[in-house]
């Protein structure tokens, strides 16, 4: 199968293209970039072709494309790939806005394409292996959770309104109210939160808090800060508490890990060794378009989570709790 | 006999016999009396302390002494702060202060008007993990702080006399009776609060499994997250994370144990590691200790009526957003 790659804007795609370059059967053609010089590197560097333009690459015979834009893009380049009959696997979040993604949704329909949104912490085996205890019934009736998913501040366009569509709120939001609406099949009814701009000298917030109403009475909490000072030893965390009326499970999904000191680096460092979450989320989604079976994690499952996120930042303008239903359109 | 200040207990229970252990250290204080509704509890402590066993009433009656130790369940508080005031003791009470402001009012003014000093039990200030960490956010290491998360609990509710834990109105749950720690120690810490918002499991489907989170924000700017559980996890520990501008604190007190003893069972069997901890002086004695140092002019109040006050806000405040689903603004 054939695979291009869209935009380098997202720190993922280096992983995303590792993965298809390690892939077998998988051929990867070549990468377009709306930053040429940004392209022309990649493409060196891994050994691909490199358009110049967006047409090009979706004029050649490759089925499908994993786009790393920043968030505001992810629209544009869906469209255009799905027009151009091209499966799409697309960075989180969705988009920016409910106008962007329902678009997104509704040309991949028409096109009758594949539309998977990354949410690759959904393929950490620890993750995995949490879903199956949940789903055995050994915890009981889930009661609450409490959850973080931190990280360092990337920078860069991340922290730009206009291209990310607001900062750690966004950035961290979507991952875990993925995992939790996957594994626990709750749905987000309420969100309260509380944000700033309290670290770094930015535009949008880099810590946040989110208080969380959820169906069959569970409440929940995510901290979505990007509050890992550089000498901390890795990028962040995802962890979970779930609590349920016969039992507790803690998840730390990146704690397989050992430590490193060395004297050139001068802080201790976490080297993960379990599994590959981005590799394996990249192998399932072209599964998924080869073999014509439904993606694992669609366009809506993605809206749903931008839900999550927009919410809270309605709430944190009134500093109240925002209802789902009343932001949804 | 011990020179120094003269003690009543009242109240004989898991924190009484704590302070009790605490007065046996101290060389300025004694505990002469002891009072508790289950002569057993009483007598026990008596016989390890020296003390004799009397009735509270007696207790407060007797004017050869000179502080009353108020040990008895949280909405009971009120009244043995009252007495003993009005008896002209000084009174050190156990945290949570009360179960109403009201009743928190009514015990600090009884103080002011006898002149008595009033010291309650927020006993997390005197943990060496917590002021370290206080002392390393003040000297600058983590920078202004942004985010804060603590947590408390993991074990079952606690049993105690007519079980007046699981009985909300007697104690509040674990809001106010256990995660107060955490509050006061972020105002401590952070400042004012500004706002709370909180959910737990009461309220929904409680039976026995008490749990909460709680948001705070503080007028300094900083966002807290209080995890509170009586809920089994493997037994009670404590966590907090100070993360600021140029650096972060970590504290896990399950990675902080310096002794795992694991003991087989008869037969072999295997049995259950249990931390056991190693202070060189328990927090609970380093709190008395200070208490009767402020009565001795020899140190400074640490946590007064006032500060017990304010913490008590917070908490109420939490129960409040967790009945009506709204922040609670201070």
């Amino acid at each position: 199968m054939k695979v291009g790659m869209i935009s380098f804007a997202h720190l993922h795609a280096e992983s995303y293209a590792s993965a298809l370059k390690a892939l077998p059967g998988v051929e990867f053609v070549g990468i377009y970039d709306e930053d040429n010089n940004r392209g022309k590197e990649w493409a060196e560097k891994l050994s691909v072709m490199h358009f110049e333009k967006l047409e090009d690459l979706l004029k050649t015979d490759i089925e499908a494309v994993i786009i790393c834009s920043t968030n505001a893009d992810h629209c544009r380049y869906t469209v255009a790939a799905a027009e151009a009959g091209k499966h799409v696997l697309v960075e989180k979040p969705i988009a920016t806005n409910f106008a962007d993604a329902h678009k997104m949704i509704e040309t991949c329909k028409k096109q009758n394409v594949k539309l998977q949104i990354a949410f690759p912490v959904r393929y950490l085996p620890s993750v995995l292996e949490t879903k199956r205890i949940v789903e055995s019934g050994q915890l009981g009736r889930i009661l609450a959770i409490k959850a973080t998913n931190h990280g360092s501040m990337p920078g860069g366009w991340f922290t730009e309104k206009d291209k990310a569509g607001g900062g750690a709120v966004i950035d961290h939001t979507v991952h875990v109210v993925d995992i939790i609406r996957w594994m626990l099949g709750l749905e987000f009814k309420e969100i309260y939160a509380e944000y700033d701009r309290l670290i770094h000298n930015i535009e949008t917030e880099d810590c946040g808090l989110l208080t969380m109403e959820l169906t069959n009475n569970v409440f929940a909490t995510l901290d979505t800060s990007w509050n890992r000072p550089s000498a901390y030893p890795t990028w962040g965390d995802v962890t979970m508490t779930i609590i349920g009326t016969n039992g507790v499970l803690e998840l730390d999904g990146f704690s397989q890990k050992f430590d490193i000191y060395n004297n050139d680096v001068k802080k201790a460092q976490w080297e993960y060794f379990g599994g590959d979450m981005d590799y394996l989320l990249v192998k399932d989604f072209l599964e998924a378009c080869k073999n014509n079976t439904p993606v694992k994690v669609t366009g809506e499952d993605g809206l749903k989570t931008l839900e999550v996120a927009l919410a809270a930042y309605e709430s944190g303008k009134r500093h109240q709790p925002v209802a789902i239903e009343e932001i949804r359109n | 006999m011990k020179p120094g200040l003269k003690v009543g207990l009242i109240g004989g229970g898991t924190m009484g016999s704590t302070h009790a252990e605490a007065y046996r250290v101290l060389d300025n204080a004694e505990l002469v009396a002891v009072a508790d509704l289950v002569p057993e509890r009483a007598q026990a402590i008596a016989a390890r302390t020296g003390a004799t066993v009397r009735s509270a009433t007696e207790i407060i009656a007797d004017p050869s002494i000179d502080v009353i130790d108020v040990c008895v369940p949280t909405y009971l508080h009120r009244d043995f702060v009252v007495a003993a005031a009005d008896a002209g003791k000084h009174v050190f009470c156990e945290k949570p202060m009360a179960r109403s402001l009201k009743e928190a009012e009514e015990m600090k003014a009884a103080c002011d008007k006898a002149g008595v000093r009033l010291g309650i039990g927020h006993v997390v200030r005197f943990f060496p993990e917590y002021i370290r960490a206080y002392n390393k956010v003040h000297s600058g290491v983590v920078g202004k702080v942004a985010v804060v998360r603590c947590t408390r609990g993991g074990f079952a509710l606690p049993t105690a006399w007519k079980d007046w834990y699981a009985n909300y109105e007697y104690s509040g749950g674990l809001v106010l009776d256990m995660i107060i720690h955490d509050f006061d120690y972020l105002r401590w810490l952070l400042g004012p609060v500004e706002r709370v918002f909180a959910k737990g499991t009461r309220g929904r489907d409680y039976n026995r499994l008490e749990y909460a989170l709680v948001s705070l924000k503080f007028k300094s700017g900083a966002i807290a997250h209080v995890e509170g559980s009586w809920v089994n996890s493997g037994g009670f520990h404590t966590r907090f994370e100070i993360a600021g501008e140029k650096g972060l604190i970590d504290y896990d007190s399950r990675k902080a144990n310096p002794i795992t003893l694991t003991v087989n069972k008869a037969g072999g069997a295997p049995g259950v590691p249990v931390p056991a901890s190693a202070w060189a002086e328990s927090p609970y004695t380093t709190e008395i200790r200070n208490f009767i140092n402020v009565l001795d002019g020899k140190e400074g109040q640490i946590v007064d009526g006032n500060e017990g006050y304010e913490s008590l806000k917070v908490a109420l405040a939490a129960l409040e957003s967790i009945e009506t689903g709204k922040p609670v603004n201070l």
